[in-house]
């Protein structure tokens, strides 16, 4: 099943005592974009954050092309090619634009072509090449999102994982990143988008996964939800 | 030659040798958020080391490297075997150092014995350099040099490398830093060993000068910590103006208030601590 990229299986996780994750699973195919939908504190982040091996799962497997990365440091599993842009973004402040970016840098695995260089980051982004030699702590809310995203790229990763990268952003701007994530998915690369914003996901996804409380609750295609008209409001309250 | 000028002269000589000490406690500090209370020790090993390779016969400069790198090595051993057990546990990191550094202490009084002993300056730079018409000491010109010559190398090595973008990374946001695969708990080993093996090198360095003895590491010790509190831990440039500051204290005024030497050295701490607890030149804690 190698064209599985991400795949999680029977995930329980905790916070000290407190019990988030249950016998929670789901998969992203090799090419795809999965939609992880669902109300604050219903899991998200926390698959996110199992994911890549900062919340070590209790039980369950985590499997990246096959390989299994449960319990293993955050670091190894960036290297079999797992990359997030995280919550609230999380850009490296003190540092300088070109060095966000630089610290990432990664061959792709394989021997494969090198998609993602500073070259290619800041063609993509052509306002990062601006504030090249900025502090990154001073580019504005939309300026932080496209450097998360060219710090995750720049990795040359397998799977990508984007955290809410719309969250407290202009109109406008979530625009633009929605833009990037289809040109992304296009070019092949595998792909969970964590969403608040239900609408924004279904635009591009193609399966979707709701979490409420820690439990999976869907797993369908975003095909069949919209063919099935699904009351989803139950799950996500309402936007 | 008035004997003010004569003290500006040994304050200079002093700073540069206090920023070689207290440029690795300050990035220890300011990086790994370890108060590393054995670098006192580190430093008194270091000029230990550096006698007993001397009286192997080794010259003084390749004494001085080879001290550093040993030093360099312990101190890697310290952060791999014992600080790295205590992450963010600063009363235990305070702890395990102070403990270690009364350690060091007894280990260097039995193997070193109790007198103190000198390393005597390299010929080269024996006698006094003319500048202005003033003698000056010069193997003391000599050290300053080298301090300015570090700075300049570890401020290359953080602001300009990659591999110093990923240790600011690290200190940024480690668990981030982790996620973009960034090796961070083997960067920290690279900055303590650094930290340590210029601690070592500046032992050797400042033999000619200070001269071993039991309790150099106490003496060291808290110079080191009042230069990184002034200067704002983390900050070179801090360590730097910080270390020649606290010279000039120093110096003056054992000269001019013997009495009172350490008020005049640490009370400058306690206002800056007080007023400004980020130090002159560090960052507010975000």
């Amino acid at each position: 099943m190698a064209s599985e990229a991400l795949l999680l299986a029977d995930i329980d996780a905790f916070f000290a005592d407190s019990h988030v994750l249950h016998r929670v699973s789901f998969r992203c195919g090799e090419g795809r974009l999965l939609g992880l939908l669902g109300r604050n504190g219903a899991g998200k982040t926390t698959s996110m954050n199992v994911t890549v091996g900062v919340l070590p799962p209790r039980r369950g497997r985590v499997e990246i092309y096959g390989a299994a990365v449960a319990g293993r440091s955050p670091e190894a599993i960036a290297a079999q090619g797992v990359a997030l842009v995280p919550q609230g973004r999380r850009i490296f402040r003190s540092l300088s634009v070109r060095e966000n970016l630089a610290v990432a840098a990664r061959k792709p695995r394989g021997g494969l072509p090198l998609l993602w260089t500073l070259d290619t980051v800041f063609a993509t982004f052509p306002r990062l090449q601006e504030r090249r030699d900025q502090y990154a702590g001073t580019l504005s809310g939309g300026e932080q999102q496209m450097l998360a995203i060219g710090r995750a790229l720049m990795s040359n990763p397998r799977v990508l994982l984007m955290d809410e990268p719309s969250e407290g952003l202009a109109p406008q701007i979530v625009a633009e990143v929605m833009a990037t994530i289809r040109r992304l998915k296009e070019q092949g690369l595998s792909i969970v988008l964590v969403e608040q914003n239900a609408k924004l996901v279904f635009d591009v996804a193609d399966d979707i996964v709701i979490l409420n409380s820690g439990r999976v609750v869907i797993d369908a295609t975003a095909a069949e939800l919209k063919s099935a008209g699904t009351d989803l409001h139950q799950h996500l309250g309402i936007y | 030659m008035n004997i003010s000028l004569l003290l500006a002269a040994n304050s200079i000589a002093f700073g540069g040798l206090l920023f070689l000490l207290s440029a690795g406690f300050s990035l220890i500090f300011g990086l790994m958020r370890i108060p590393n209370l054995t670098h006192g020790s580190l430093f008194m090993l270091g000029a230990y080391f550096g006698v007993s390779l001397i009286a192997l016969g080794l010259g003084f400069w390749p004494a001085a490297i080879v001290a550093a790198f040993g030093v360099a090595v312990f101190g890697g051993l310290v952060e791999r075997l014992l600080l790295r057990r205590l992450p963010g546990a600063e009363l235990a990191q305070v702890l395990v150092t102070l403990g270690l550094s009364f350690m060091i202490a007894d280990f260097s009084l039995m193997w070193w014995g109790g007198d103190p002993i000198s390393i005597d300056t390299p010929r080269a730079l024996r006698g006094a350099t003319f500048v202005a018409g003033l003698g000056f000491p010069t193997y003391r010109i000599a050290v300053i040099m080298i301090a300015v010559i570090v700075a300049a190398a570890l401020w290359a090595l953080l602001d300009w490398t990659r591999l110093g973008a990923m240790i600011r990374a690290g200190v940024d946001d480690p668990e981030m830093a982790r996620i973009v695969g960034i090796r961070v708990s083997r960067l920290f080993t690279i900055v303590f060993s650094l930290g340590a093996g210029l601690a070592g090198f500046a032992g050797v360095i400042g033999g000619p000068i200070l001269s071993v003895y039991p309790g150099l590491d106490q003496d060291m010790l808290p110079l080191a910590l009042v230069v990184v509190i002034l200067g704002g831990s983390g900050s070179l440039i801090g360590s730097f103006i910080g270390s020649f500051v606290v010279a000039f204290l120093y110096n003056f005024g054992q000269a001019m208030l013997p009495e009172l030497a350490y008020v005049v050295l640490f009370l400058p701490m306690l206002v800056v601590l007080v007023v400004r607890p980020e130090g002159l030149f560090g960052r507010a804690a975000p």
